[in-house]
């Protein structure tokens, strides 16, 4: 079923560029053209005889919107206009036609196709006798782009659903789909089943086994729908796990190759608050400071290959992750595998380039300049002359606009493959393919659109339907006849695996890397109820610009009228501070390549009546041989290896009744060693462009730590353990991970040390927390780990291993055991 | 299970896949059911080989030995006119900081402290006109990705290790063994991350990834029950897990393509814990006096996993028998089946080979380092009769020199000021990056034997001037001694992505002992 819908703009667009190097006119001696295969006989039919050539050997590089040598044979006219060469044949006179020349292969500098099938005697001779005949070619008939599936929106009202499937229309388009497969609804999966798939799904944890007892025992008909309703609404547990999932889709790590810049302080209050689809992507297309790591891209150090120039990274990556397109060919030549070609690579990479981005071919420069446009024009346009900041508004407009239908599709195609095991639409990255249901698709991304794009609603959508609540289907087989039987069984991914073995054990990670502020993510809209405005200070006005090396100490003395039950000071400094009260050392951090936010309780520091506040804060000269090129580079620059320098701070003081609030601002004195102390200078707002801090540092400063512990294998640096199971290092986008477990997976399982560690501290937890009697640990272990008791012989068989009483050893081993069963690694 | 037995086993099993149910799998615990199953799962204990075939092979392992951090050509393999240590040294005018010695090659000279490979010279080739890769602003690490990847970073997909492609090509020669193991790296110091990014399989699955193993002196850990668990309860908790799957109500279910890649993976690794090869691992099981070979200074139990900054500058003399150690383990690793082996000096910024100050005084230690062992290692597997089929190679991202930056006239960017008259030892010796010459010294695998490739200029820039090599042909050689040719090439997302960059690399064919006739040198 193609798509009837053509758009002849991208072709005529591609006829415009031209090839540097044209192909050297050598005609063919009368000698050579007795050597040519004589003119087939008899009437010649284009479909019949031609087409079928073209296809296999020439639209490749000269029609679809490609025109090799600016030759292009989409339709007759074109054809016939020829390109760089010249005309390509004259009716009735085959042998001197140049076309009948390149592809006879009796030149052999110049042949074609030069990639492709080569074409054979025969086929020159129908070829000859063709143009002999006057080339005839029907007219409904252009080689021309196809317009790709998935990408135009439907209107819910044209997608009338039974009202057998009225709770929930998925199932209605899936039983559509199964009558002509010949497949009946199996009985759907029991409770437990649901349940595990259900939590790992949503906030990608097992069922705690109160919360699994009490969902068992539920016998009101619609508790699969509350409890997946209540799981949405646990919005730190659905933040920490799909974190990993946007991680790696926009290669966000907390510490990379690359010198790329983390999104994590935007991602994560971002999944915390639901954002719209559309404005979640809008904000990472045309991005603040907090956001634009993805867009930067990532570019190791010195010079990058013209097809992996920074907004080339950005026309690739926006491209894969929203439009599930693969751009990547087309960055460096003409795609063989699509039909994006370089112009297309160039004219989305133009809206994130500072200026004209020249066409490199395979890296060599070709003279020509990308055209700034959007890669389905009829979606709409991007305005070339527009600024570098408009034009991202531009693309954001054009991307979440009504009319591009992909955006929506893409996503809930990326859903449908995450809880099914496989897309509507697979490999999730080819979204020009239709799916195999296409029905489910629209529906599903037009019910996104119209519920205002709320992902957790499309979720629900799909963990509520019965399709998804099919019995487990195992893969493998058959891959090019699929068809839909059910969700397939997947594995634990590497932070569900280790989450789920923290959680058996209730052991937490020592330390997170990505410093999320769980509290202040989670109190969305807090930041707005700060009644003070914390400024940039240091002593002396330029310091924003650069400032001479040095320790400045800045102090503030605060009438406090009770004392705080409730007192917080969030700062920051370039590069470093030492925070004191009243002369009491309270913390100190240096950081000398990204002024992190940071925060300290100070409630029972304070007292009633007068306060010291003193923050000892220094500016680091470039001094470190580490640096060595920064420091040149400044010396040559500057003359001087000074830096920026400046400190902000929030003080977040209460007491019933009492906001004593104070901030960073001209009130404090400064004293820089030497001169007497002065009055600060203020450098500007949290937005000051040095440093960027933005709304992120109000919102944690109006934040409380979060104390409920239960850190996530999402928020770590990957580990042996997390590598090897599959967490991906984040250098290139991944949309999907391999789940298919490896014999080094297995080894680093068997004997690793990040995991014998985990268990060894697990056991130990356990064997003061647990139950001492072994009968009662297994059962409980069991019930967690796998969401059942242990039969009779299993019982038997683990008591023996745990030991009576119970050892460590023994606690540690059954641990290992039950976490490599596929039954619990597998999700069914 | 003895090897042989295995192996029969999973012939068999390739040949007859219908005769393994399912079920019997577990219980067999042999690879029974790969030939059934899709490309992708864990096949064999390891990779199983992959057929080419179109290039007769001349080496069947590769041992790299990795100098990394930038080893100066002129201070080791291709020594200049040596110039004393003065003060009021003018630095323009140093070249070398060491004298040069003969080698038992005539005419061809290392430096001074290179003794022990200087007299196996005449089983080596010498290639002197090893170009790196021109990145304008060096960074090591995106040299080291493009040297073990053979592409560039970034990249739109991820690039496998060459360690990863020989893996998945070849598999190994031991199917206990893993096919590529990689010893020497730290992965939680300077640039891990950059690290991490090429020592891996790539796009081609983490089942040809890197066997990492960070101390040689620890190896045996790798391949022996986690710390402080016996060997018995090891033994007890797999027999318990075995009882406990064919308990399990829901194992009786059936299986599924999960389920089956899983447990077999599991049974893979508890193959290579429980065999024979595992012992390869363990290098004190080999006679002390012949640990002493590559580490004069060994004590049993010695370690050196202290933190980095323990010796200061006198780290690299402190790391002497780390590397050594290194190399020992790769000859037993080789005596057991192992395909592909690294062993690298270890990548720290600004330690070992990466001398951005006191570069001569370091290289003193880098020197003992390196030299007596590589050369105790081609000297034993000359021994026991495997030098003729292992290919050594010994490599660096790029060379050093005192003054040029990157390629000469191209003003990459300094990154080490050099003060116009040197009064100060520690400004002596090569502390810049330079990429327009550099050194490959390999051994074996069917490699001329006293052959030097390659003529650099005597006077700075010390340039390549005659028969430069590029990433891409010295790949492409290290591939063709092992019968794969130069655009061998896997599939990933559609597109073909090959051993070497876009399939171009052509070997080196002057480097052989048997060149072949009908290939075309790279003009």
């Amino acid at each position: 079923m193609e798509p009837k819908h053509f758009y002849p703009a991208v072709a005529v667009l591609c006829v415009l560029g031209t090839g540097t190097i044209a192909m050297v006119r050598a005609s063919l001696s009368s000698e050579q053209q007795t050597q040519l295969p004589p003119p087939a006989l008899g009437q010649v039919d284009f479909v019949r005889d031609i087409k079928p050539i073209f296809e296999v050997s020439c639209v490749q590089c000269h029609a679809r919107g490609k025109a090799k040598g600016s030759f292009s044979l989409e339709t007759r006219e074109d054809f016939l206009e020829g390109g760089e060469t010249g005309t390509p044949a004259v009716a009735g006179k085959s042998a001197e036609s140049l076309v009948v020349e390149l592809i006879s292969g009796l030149d052999p500098e110049n042949i074609m196709p030069k990639k492709g099938k080569k074409l054979n005697a025969e086929q020159v001779a129908v070829f000859r006798a063709w143009i002999d005949q006057g080339m005839p070619w029907p007219k409904e008939i252009a080689f021309i782009r196809h317009e790709p599936a998935n990408l135009r929106p439907r209107e819910l009202a044209d997608m009338p659903v039974a009202t057998a499937f009225a709770a929930n229309p998925i199932d209605g388009f899936v039983d559509a789909y199964f009558k002509p497969h010949g497949i009946t609804w199996p009985a759907l999966v029991d409770d437990r089943t649901y349940a595990r798939r259900v939590w790992l799904d949503v906030v990608g944890l097992l069922p705690p086994t109160k919360e699994l007892m009490e969902f068992l025992e539920d016998s009101a008909p619609d508790k699969r729908g509350r409890l997946v309703q209540r799981l949405l609404t646990d919005r730190r547990g659905y933040a920490d796990h799909w974190i990993t999932f946007w991680n790696d889709m926009l290669r966000n790590d907390y510490k990379a190759p690359g010198g790329r810049k983390q999104i994590t302080d935007w991602l994560y209050p971002a999944l915390a608050d639901n954002l719209p689809y559309d404005r979640f992507v809008a904000e990472l297309i045309d991005p603040s400071p907090d956001s634009e790591g993805f867009t930067n891209g990532i570019v190791w150090r010195g010079t990058v290959n013209a097809s992996m120039q920074p907004p080339i990274q950005a026309a690739q990556n926006v491209a894969q992750v929203f439009l599930g397109v693969n751009l990547k060919c087309a960055s460096c030549h003409d795609s063989f595998i699509n039909e994006y070609t370089l112009a297309d690579a160039y004219g989305l990479a133009g809206v994130y380039a500072s200026g004209p981005l020249e066409i490199a071919e395979c890296d060599k420069p070709t003279g020509r300049f990308g055209k700034v446009k959007f890669l389905y024009e009829s979606l709409g346009t991007i305005d070339a002359d527009a600024d570098r900041g408009q034009r991202k508004k531009q693309l954001a407009e054009i991307m979440t606009s009504r009319k591009n239908g992909r955006l929506s599709r893409t996503i809930v195609n990326r859903f449908w493959q995450r809880f099914m095991g496989r897309g509507l639409v697979e490999p999730v990255d080819e979204m020009d393919k239709p799916a195999w249901s296409p029905e489910v698709m629209d529906w599903l991304a037009e019910d996104l659109v119209a519920h205002g794009y709320d992902l957790k609603h499309t979720i629900a959508r799909i963990l509520t339907s019965r399709a998804y609540q099919l019995p487990g289907v195992s893969p493998g087989e058959n891959e090019s006849q699929f068809v839909f039987h059910g969700p397939r069984v997947r594995r634990l991914d590497a932070e569900q695996f280790v989450d789920a073995i923290m959680a058996l054990t209730g052991v937490e990670y020592p330390a997170e890397a990505a410093k999320v502020n769980r509290s202040a993510a989670l109190s969305s809209g807090a930041a707005a109820a700060l009644p003070l405005a914390p400024r940039w200070i240091w002593d002396n006005p330029g310091a924003v610009e650069r400032t001479k090396a040095g320790t400045v100490t800045f102090t503030r003395e605060v009438e406090l009228a009770a004392a705080p039950t409730e007192a917080y000071i969030t700062l920051a400094a370039d590069n470093s501070f030492d925070l004191r009260i009243n002369g009491k050392k309270i913390g100190a951090k240096s950081s000398r390549s990204n002024t992190g936010t940071n925060q300290y309780e100070v409630t029972d520091k304070l007292q009633a009546g007068r306060n010291t506040i003193t923050v000892i804060a220094t500016n680091e000269a470039i001094d470190d041989k580490e640096r060595a090129t920064e420091a040149l580079q400044a010396l040559k620059t500057y003359g001087t290896l000074d830096t920026s320098a400046g400190l902000i701070l929030y003080a977040r003081i209460r007491a019933p009744g009492q906001v004593m609030d104070f901030v960073s601002d001209a009130a404090w004195q400064s004293e820089a060693e030497g001169p007497a102390p002065v009055a600060s200078a203020e450098l500007g707002g949290v937005d000051l462009a040095a440093w960027n801090l933005g709304q992120g540092f109000l919102r944690f400063a109006a934040s409380t730590p979060d104390r409920s512990g239960g850190q996530r294998a999402s928020a770590v640096l990957g580990n042996p353990l997390l590598v090897a199971l599959g967490r991906p290092n984040r250098e290139q986008v991944v949309t999907v991970r391999a789940d298919l477990a490896t014999t080094l997976q297995a080894l680093e399982l068997a004997n690793g040390s990040t995991f014998a560690a985990m268990l060894r501290r697990g056991a130990e937890k356990l064997m003061t927390d647990a139950p001492s009697e072994p009968e009662r640990f297994v059962s409980q272990l069991y019930r967690h780990a796998l969401g059942r008791d242990p039969t009779a012989p299993e019982a038997t068989l683990a008591v023996e291993l745990v030991g009576r009483p119970a050892s460590r050893e023994g606690v540690e081993d059954l641990l290992w055991v039950v976490a490599m069963l596929p039954e619990f690694q597998l999700i069914r | 299970m003895n090897i042989n037995r295995l192996l029969a086993q999973h012939e068999f099993s390739r040949a007859r896949p219908d005769l393994w149910s399912r079920r019997d799998f577990l219980k067999t615990a042999s690879a029974a059911t790969l030939a059934a199953l899709a490309a992708g799962s864990p096949r064999s204990l390891w990779a199983a080989p992959e057929a080419t075939a179109k290039l007769t092979p001349t080496a069947d392992r590769v041992i790299i030995l990795w100098m990394a951090g930038g080893m100066a050509h002129t201070e080791t393999f291709d020594p200049k006119r040596f110039t004393p240590y003065s003060a009021g040294l003018d630095p323009n005018a140093v070249l070398c900081t060491f004298p040069s010695i003969p080698t038992a090659v005539e005419g061809v000279r290392f430096s001074e402290g290179l003794e022990n490979l200087a007299q196996v010279m005449d089983r080596g080739t010498l290639i002197r006109g090893m170009q790196a890769a021109d990145l304008g602003f060096i960074l090591h690490s995106r040299h080291q990705y493009h040297w073990h990847t053979g592409y560039v970073p970034p990249q739109t997909v991820a690039a496998p290790h060459i360690g990863a492609w020989i893996a998945r090509t070849l598999g190994p020669l031991d199917s206990a063994m893993p096919a590529f193991i990689n010893v020497g790296q730290r992965f939680d110091l300077g640039e891990a991350e950059e690290l991490k990014a090429f020592t891996t399989a790539g796009f081609l699955g983490s089942e040809y990834g890197p066997f990492n193993i960070s101390f040689a002196e620890q190896a045996a850990d790798a391949v022996r029950p986690p710390a402080g668990m016996s060997a018995g309860r090891f033994a007890n908790r797999e027999k318990i897990y075995r009882r406990l799957l064919e308990a399990s109500p829901i194992g009786q279910e059936g299986s599924s393509y999960q389920q089956e890649s899983l447990l077999r993976s599991l049974d893979n690794a508890h193959r290579l814990l429980g065999s024979p090869a595992a012992k390869a691992f363990d290098i004190t099981l080999e006679p002390e006096e012949s640990i002493r070979r590559y580490f004069p200074g060994y004590v049993p139990g010695v370690r050196f996993d202290a933190p980095k900054d323990r010796l200061g500058a006198k780290y690299e003399e402190g790391m002497v028998g780390r590397f050594g150690l290194g190399c020992l383990l790769a000859r037993r690793l080789c005596e057991s089946g192992a395909r592909f082996i690294e062993v690298t000096t270890e990548y720290i910024p600004f330690l070992n080979w990466d001398t951005h100050e006191n570069g001569h005084s370091r290289l003193v230690g880098m020197k003992r380092m390196i030299d007596a062992p590589i050369a105790q290692l081609v000297r034993d597997l000359e021994e026991r009769g495997m030098l003729d089929r292992t290919l050594i190679v010994l490599a660096s991202e790029f060379s050093r020199d005192m003054m040029v930056e990157g390629k000469p006239d191209k003003g990459v960017k300094d990154q080490v000021i050099v003060p116009d008259v040197i009064n100060d030892p520690k400004f002596y010796g090569m502390h810049r990056h330079f990429t327009a010459a550099g050194n490959v010294l390999l051994f074996g695998g069917g490699m001329k034997r006293g052959y030097v490739h390659g003529v650099t200029a005597d006077e700075r820039p010390c340039r390549t001037i005659k028969d430069p090599v590029v990433l891409e042909d010295l790949h492409a050689t290290i591939y063709r001694a092992l019968g794969i040719p130069p655009d061998h090439h896997y599939e990933i997302e559609k597109r073909p992505f090959y051993v070497t960059s876009d399939g171009k690399g052509r070997a080196v064919e002057a480097l052989f002992q048997n060149p072949n006739p009908g290939s075309r040198a790279r003009s």
